[in-house]
């Protein structure tokens, strides 16, 4: 260890101080066993360091003493009332201090309490918001699907304007089945009269013959094979010449038997039937 | 304080000079005896103290270190001539060890000596002396400085005891300035503490190396 490295690594104050490390003290302790120059030093950096920690010391106690003899002269000035007083409150502090520090916990007791019951409210809104989020949510699919119905709507609109649009023009070659009432309860085999569906729908006319009595109106029912209604119709009347004309869509058809069940109403009595009429729907040509 | 790197021209080195000690002594020459005690006296003494120790015993041990030290090189002196600094400092050490074992079993068996031996921790009167007046040159030498900075520099190193980086971190400064600051503070101590002992008469004060 020379003394250059003892300067640059201040080998000399950290040892007074008891900062350098054993594995730097020891060679510099074999050194300076035999170097005057460095014992002058630690000698001086010894000085030093009790020179200023005395001076700070006695710069504390000073200051101490300053206070105290601040307070004992601001007491001295007080009337004896007043000194009675003041060390009566510091009396009161002392005594009350324990309780003061009680009380101080229970008030944090009960900020926290007053926290903890904060973050629950505020954990009770965001449980409504999600919740009112969750309703929005289900209002926006139930006003998507009125959306969707109203546009379903539209097009079935639009769709019966066309075909009303397309009923009230004049129509060339409109099927008219004449039909006469089966006259058997059971008729056997397939019934005689047939009507071939139209490529393009449009309407065909079914002129029925409806035998006497006659009644005020009529009531008719129409059947596929399977016996599924397909139409009924109320408050019929016959034409001047006691037939009933019933003009149906060829939509309503499908290829098959059908049957038109014609009852006559009188009010205040029961239906009467009036016949029951058959064909046969053939598929367009 | 010098800074030069190795032994100042004419002086050998420690090594050197150690070995060439251990020989003389081994050969008997009372000389060299004299010379070993002169060269290593006063630095035992501060190591002495710096290992803790007691001032009553410190001057014991140095003798006993010595007569330990001769006795050894005379008979058969040292496997390493050169590190005879490193021996003294072994001897030593193991001196202040021993003392201490013994004075940690006096406590325990209530030895009537090792209360008489026991020492007031209290500075005699004339050492507060010294100490207060060592303590008025730190306040002079703080005094004199221009910048509140360096004031800092020299309360947060001498007596907070903190290194020269967290100083020179906190308050901005670089190495330079601190070693510079430090250097010119420690050379006006000196000056001021060599003219306050110019003034005293001669004593006998153990804070001195």
């Amino acid at each position: 260890m020379d003394h250059a490295y003892v300067e640059e690594h201040e080998i000399v104050d950290r040892y007074v101080m008891g900062t350098l490390p054993a594995a730097e003290s020891e060679p510099f302790e074999h050194h300076y066993l035999s170097c005057p120059e460095c014992l002058d030093r630690l000698a001086l950096a010894e000085a030093e360091q009790r020179a200023f920690k005395r001076l700070a010391r006695q710069e504390a106690e000073k200051l101490a003493a300053a206070r105290q003899l601040a307070l004992v002269a601001w007491l001295a000035r007080l009337g004896r009332s007043r000194q009675a007083a003041v060390l009566a409150m510091a009396l009161l502090v002392a005594v009350l201090l324990p309780w003061g520090l009680a009380v101080r916990r229970i008030g944090q007791g009960e900020r926290e309490l007053a926290r903890a019951g904060a973050a629950l409210e505020q954990e009770r809104q965001q449980e409504r918001q999600r919740a009112a989020a969750g309703s929005r949510k289900a209002a926006e699919a139930a006003l998507e699907a009125s959306r969707r119905e109203l546009a379903a709507e539209r097009q079935a609109r639009a769709a019966a304007a066309a075909e009303l649009a397309r009923a009230r023009e004049p129509q060339s070659n409109v099927p008219i089945l004449f039909l006469n009432a089966e006259r058997d309860a059971a008729p056997a085999g397939a019934p005689t009269v047939r009507l071939r569906l139209p490529r393009a729908p449009g309407w065909i006319v079914l002129a029925l013959e409806i035998d006497p009595p006659h009644q005020p109106s009529y009531r008719a029912t129409l059947r596929d094979a399977a016996g599924r209604q397909l139409w009924r119709g109320a408050g019929l009347r016959l034409d001047e010449r006691d037939s009933l004309s019933l003009t149906l869509p060829s939509t309503l058809l499908k290829p098959g038997d059908h049957t038109l069940a014609v009852e006559g109403l009188a009010p205040g009595a029961k239906p009467v039937a009036a016949g029951r009429f058959a064909f046969r729907v053939l598929p367009p040509a | 304080m010098s800074s030069k790197a190795g032994p100042a021209p004419g002086e050998a080195h420690e090594p050197d000079i150690a070995a060439d000690l251990v020989r003389r002594i081994a050969a008997g020459d009372p000389a060299a005896e004299a010379a070993l005690i002169e060269r290593y006296s006063r630095g035992l003494l501060y190591l002495l103290r710096r290992l803790g120790a007691p001032p009553e015993l410190a001057e014991d041990f140095h003798q006993e270190t010595f007569r330990i030290a001769l006795e050894r090189l005379r008979r058969r002196g040292l496997d390493e001539p050169a590190s005879l600094a490193a021996f003294l400092h072994g001897t030593a050490r193991n001196l202040v060890s021993a003392e201490r074992r013994k004075t940690a079993r006096r406590r325990t068996e209530a030895d009537p000596e090792g209360l008489e031996l026991a020492v007031d921790g209290a500075p005699r009167p004339l050492d507060t002396v010294l100490l207060d007046e060592e303590a008025n040159i730190a306040r002079r030498l703080i005094g004199e400085l221009a910048s509140d900075r360096d004031r800092q520099v020299l309360l947060r190193f001498y007596v907070a005891g903190e290194d020269r980086a967290s100083i020179c971190a906190d308050l901005g400064l670089d190495s330079l300035h601190f070693s510079r600051v430090l250097f010119r503070a420690r050379q006006r101590f000196q000056e001021l503490h060599r003219r306050f002992e110019r003034r005293q008469p001669a004593r006998t004060a153990a804070w001195t190396v």
